[in-house]
């Protein structure tokens, strides 16, 4: 058997420890090792973002980082938005306004546009288009998301304004 | 046509139930697939664009550890190979085992397959197999195909044109035009020679498959995201040697397909085949690089054009030839997407003398077959560009010259001269609603002292029509397509009064579970809640001879109104019983079956009525126990959708950069189900459209035949900052022939957004004499045509 290493991450809120071969991506260790599958690969070289997960808090790219990198890192995929049957405002808008359609890009694009928001609370739709261009949905044309998107922002200014 | 049910559903943006588990990460897409001991497959495919298999050793792969087998051509002995299923009178069809017998076609044809414990295995024994090649002549352009002395692709066809298919051109009256004579009375002869490049689908998520065997039970479940399961397991079964009844096809979310997954393909038989072999789940989950080269591509043709008009601007007729570029060999659908270049290129316009060419040619290239608009794009790029070309001939307004060749709503139904019959339309008052939301005549009015601040602004519009709902099934036949047109629904109402609807339909993103829950909802005139939509498992949903497409909820939607309609006569017997009525006297409304006139006292739920059914102690005579229907609908005849696109755009003549202003839709596909839903897939067909339109693009070298576009780094996809924000409207021309009136509406998007914009860039720089005749218009493309222009 090749050799395995040892990796001990936090993933959305939880301890873990896995032993995986050096060269297994984060990607696929997330999805195979870690059983959490709601991470996508769409290109496995870094273009379309499907693979979007938080590592200590930064939005990369989990096909393009092996697993051992990660160690010792808080990692948030899209399992770990929301929080049991309470959904986070951005994936709400998704839905309500029709910001996704085969859902393969929307971990990814949800993620995104929650790292937009935590840098940005208030984007203005060009705003949203540059810096979310890093994810590629191929249904939706983005128009839709967008919108998601301003949403949410209205949505969290009004929760944060209430609180 | 029986009157509807009281709408209550249809026409009402419903929430997409698709929508819960997507957004939390909880889809169940074929990489989420992995049943214990899954083994993984990886293949081998061609290095080169044309080459000899001399030799193949896979000794070394099938010795290293965690190799379960290797297998090549010689392991698919007594196995068949997947059928053209379009197979026009003439057309060479070329035999095509799973993996090169001996000889390899296209850069990414499969040579072997590795099964293994994991990918990253099975991509290391990819590397020891050790294949010698004998590289051969190879052509990538069309023209180059068909010259004398071409390399022969497929030698047992004699050469490279696969097939001609002639448009005689039929008029009005059924009669052939006389189009030699139009173009005799001709003021004005109009040639344009265009190039619509190569593209295609590009789904998020890649192919994948997951096959099952069970060597007891003699079972195959195949876990695919076939658009058409049904034809899938068809052909499987008949491929394998087994009997279809053994054969059992399951769907999971599917992350985009846009067509491409409608084709057969060869791993769909090398997964079953190894894990029949090893008796152990075998997954395969193409790669990105894989996708690009090995998932059918589209669009290609190279199309020649000559229009006939009278210098008033009435025109007379069009004569075309199109060269389809089909890539090494014929797909599963043909040259079928040529054709309909050839059926629908007179588009909205009175065009009563016509004939076109159409020729199949193969290439050393992937093969070119469905995707989303299935040669219609192709074919309103060309009669759109010739329109704005003969409008700059003839001094007239490109909007004016499209106004006065319209068919008029009252004209139909209209015969085209290529043989189809166009169910109906409001094209000019789709035109002039295209042209003031997007202000025309001031637009207009300012483009001139714009270009001469230096701002080069263009508009361009494109008219379409988009034939959806393919089809009577004996036309299909008459034009010698092997599959039925039809979609069949079955409806159960269960003993608590709630439906299950199963359907043959795959959804793939557009929402399909949402919309055809809303349909039986509004007829059931129950809350669609109530309604469970079954679909992705062959065992239990109707055979589907046509399988998904974007377009086919309309045919899909008649069905389940057929069902329910059967469901609801029934459920008036049983109820007009228990009511001690006349079942004459007895109606179905709102979801109670209650004595007319007498609602409020002698009425009853479809709940208790459906309790009665399957107690079955008071069933009429003649009907049988429990309330379920199956109907399949076979359509009346096509429908035609139809609209107008107008872009606005501002050209950068430095460097070719093209900046958006504005993009108008006016969409008109009959009766709308969810009109949420209906934007969402115009805005994600016109980024198709539009990527085709400015970036994408699969590009050959001629030098080694390589695809040189082979990841996401060369073969652009749009990006959010590429395209504009859509302004859409729509047009409600309900069809004649169909229940309800829907219309398809899934493709059309992708119809007129690349001739709007080519007309569009062409518009700006009218002063230079640039013509965007060949897609995409890349800012590169562009800059070269400027610079050339300026140094005539």
């Amino acid at each position: 058997m090749a050799e395995t290493r040892s990796v001990s991450l936090n993933i959305n809120g939880a301890g873990s420890t896995i032993m995986v071969e050096p060269r297994k991506t984060l990607a696929d260790a997330i999805r195979e090792d870690l059983g959490l599958t709601g991470t996508h690969l769409g290109c496995e070289h870094g273009v379309c973002g499907a693979c979007t997960v938080l590592l200590d808090g930064e939005v990369v790219r989990s096909c393009l980082l092996f697993a051992v990198q990660a160690d010792g890192a808080r990692i948030t995929t899209i399992e770990g938005i929301g929080s049991g049957t309470t959904l986070h405002p951005m994936q709400r808008a998704f839905s309500r306004y029709h910001g996704l359609q085969c859902g393969f890009c929307t971990p990814g694009m949800i993620l995104a546009g929650i790292d937009v928001l935590s840098r940005n609370p208030d984007p203005s739709p060009q705003e949203i288009r540059e810096e979310m261009g890093g994810n590629i949905c191929r249904c939706t044309g983005y128009q839709k998301i967008v919108e998601s998107v301003q949403a949410a922002a209205a949505e969290m200014a009004d929760e944060g304004g209430g609180a | 046509m029986t009157a509807m049910q009281e709408t209550q559903w249809i026409g009402v943006s419903a929430p997409r139930r698709e929508d819960a588990p997507l957004i939390r990460g909880r889809g169940r897409f074929i990489a989420d697939v992995e049943p214990v001991g899954t083994l993984h497959m990886a293949i081998l495919r061609s290095p080169f664009a044309h080459a000899r298999i001399v030799g193949l050793d896979a000794t070394a792969a099938a010795a290293l550890g965690g190799v379960h087998c290797v297998l090549t051509a010689d392991d698919l002995d007594g196995i068949g190979a997947f059928p053209t299923i379009w197979r026009l009178p003439g057309q060479k069809d070329s035999d095509t085992p799973a993996l090169a017998p001996g000889k390899a076609r296209y850069v990414g044809e499969p040579v072997a397959a590795v099964v293994a414990d994991s990918r990253y295995i099975a991509e290391d024994a990819l590397d020891l197999i050790d294949v010698d090649y004998e590289v051969l002549d190879h052509v990538v352009d069309v023209e180059a195909a068909l010259a004398e002395g071409a390399p022969v692709i497929n030698e047992e066809m004699g050469d490279n044109a696969i097939i001609e298919y002639t448009f005689p051109g039929i008029n009005a009256l059924g009669v052939a035009g006389d189009i030699e004579g139009a173009f005799a009375e001709a003021d004005e002869i109009v040639s344009g020679c265009l190039k619509v490049g190569r593209y295609s689908g590009v789904p998020l998520e890649t192919r994948g498959l997951v096959a099952e065997w069970d060597d007891l039970r003699q079972a195959l479940t195949l876990h695919s995201e076939s658009q058409v399961a049904s034809l899938l397991r068809t052909e499987l079964a008949a491929a394998l040697g087994l009997s279809e009844t053994s054969v059992r096809i399951l769907t999971p979310n599917i992350g985009g397909a846009f067509g491409n997954k409608w084709d057969r393909y060869p791993e769909d038989i090398l997964v079953s085949l190894a894990a029949m072999k090893l008796g152990r789940p075998v997954k395969w989950i193409e790669d990105r690089r894989e996708s690009l080269q090995a998932t059918v591509h589209g669009r290609e043709q190279l199309q020649e054009w000559q229009l006939a008009a009278k210098a008033d601007g009435t025109i007379l007729g069009l004569k075309g030839r199109v060269l389809s570029d089909q890539g090494a060999h014929l797909h599963s659908v043909g040259i079928g997407p040529a054709w309909v270049t050839g059926a629908v290129a007179v588009n909205q316009y009175k065009i009563a003398n016509y004939h076109c060419d159409v020729v199949g040619v193969a290439t050393n290239k992937t093969p070119n077959s469905t995707f989303r608009g299935f040669g219609g794009p192709e074919a309103i790029f060309g009669i759109e560009r010739m329109m704005d070309k003969t409008a700059r001939r003839l001094g007239i307004d490109p909007a004016e010259l499209r106004r006065m060749n319209m068919i008029q709503p009252d004209e139909f139904p209209y015969f085209s001269p290529s043989g189809g019959v166009y169910d109906s339309g409001s094209y000019p008052e789709a035109l002039e609603k295209a042209l003031e939301a997007v202000g025309y005549d001031d637009l207009r009015e300012t483009q001139q002292s714009l270009r001469e601040q230096g701002v080069y602004r263009g508009i361009g519009i494109a008219s379409y029509i988009h034939v959806s709902g393919f089809g009577p099934s004996a036309i299909l036949g008459i034009l010698d397509y092997y599959t039925g047109g039809y979609e069949g629904s079955t409806v159960k109402i269960d003993p608590h009064g709630r439906a299950t609807l199963y359907t043959g339909m795959i959804p793939m993103g557009q929402g399909t579970e949402t919309t055809l829950a809303q349909v039986a909802a509004d007829q059931l005139g129950m809350d669609i809640s109530n309604v469970k939509v079954v679909w992705g498992d062959t065992d239990q949903t109707p055979y589907t001879g046509f399988g998904s497409a974007g377009s086919r909820s309309n045919v899909a939607a008649v069905a389940i109104i057929k069902a329910i309609e059967e469901i609801k006569a029934k459920a008036v017997r049983i109820g007009a019983g228990l009511l001690e009525a006349d079942p004459e006297d007895v109606a179905y409304r709102d979801g109670r079956i209650s004595v007319k006139g007498a609602e409020e006292m002698r009425s009853l739920t479809l709940a208790e009525v459906a309790q009665q059914a399957y107690w079955a102690h008071h069933i009429p005579e003649g009907d049988q126990p429990g309330l379920e229907a199956t109907y399949v609908y076979d359509p009346a005849n096509f429908t035609t959708a139809s609209g107008t696109h107008v872009a606005v755009v501002d050209v950068d003549i430095d460097t070719g950069k093209i900046d958006w202003v504005k993009y108008v839709v006016v969409d008109d596909c009959g009766t709308i189900i969810n009109p949420l839903l209906v934007e969402g897939q115009i805005h994600g067909a016109l980024a198709q459209g539009l990527g085709g339109a400015m970036l994408e693009e699969f590009v050959y070298d001629e030098e080694t035949g390589q695809l040189l576009s082979s990841t996401l780094m060369d073969y652009l996809l749009p990006s959010f900052t590429d395209l504009p924000d859509f302004d859409v409207h729509h047009l409600v021309t309900p069809s004649p022939h169909t229940e309800g009136g829907f219309k398809g509406m899934g493709e059309a998007g992708c119809f007129p957004s690349a001739p709007a914009l080519a007309n569009a860039v062409t518009d700006a720089l009218s002063h230079l004499g640039v013509e965007v005749d060949q897609t995409p218009v890349t800012p590169s493309r562009l800059w070269t045509l400027i610079d050339q222009a300026g140094k005539q």
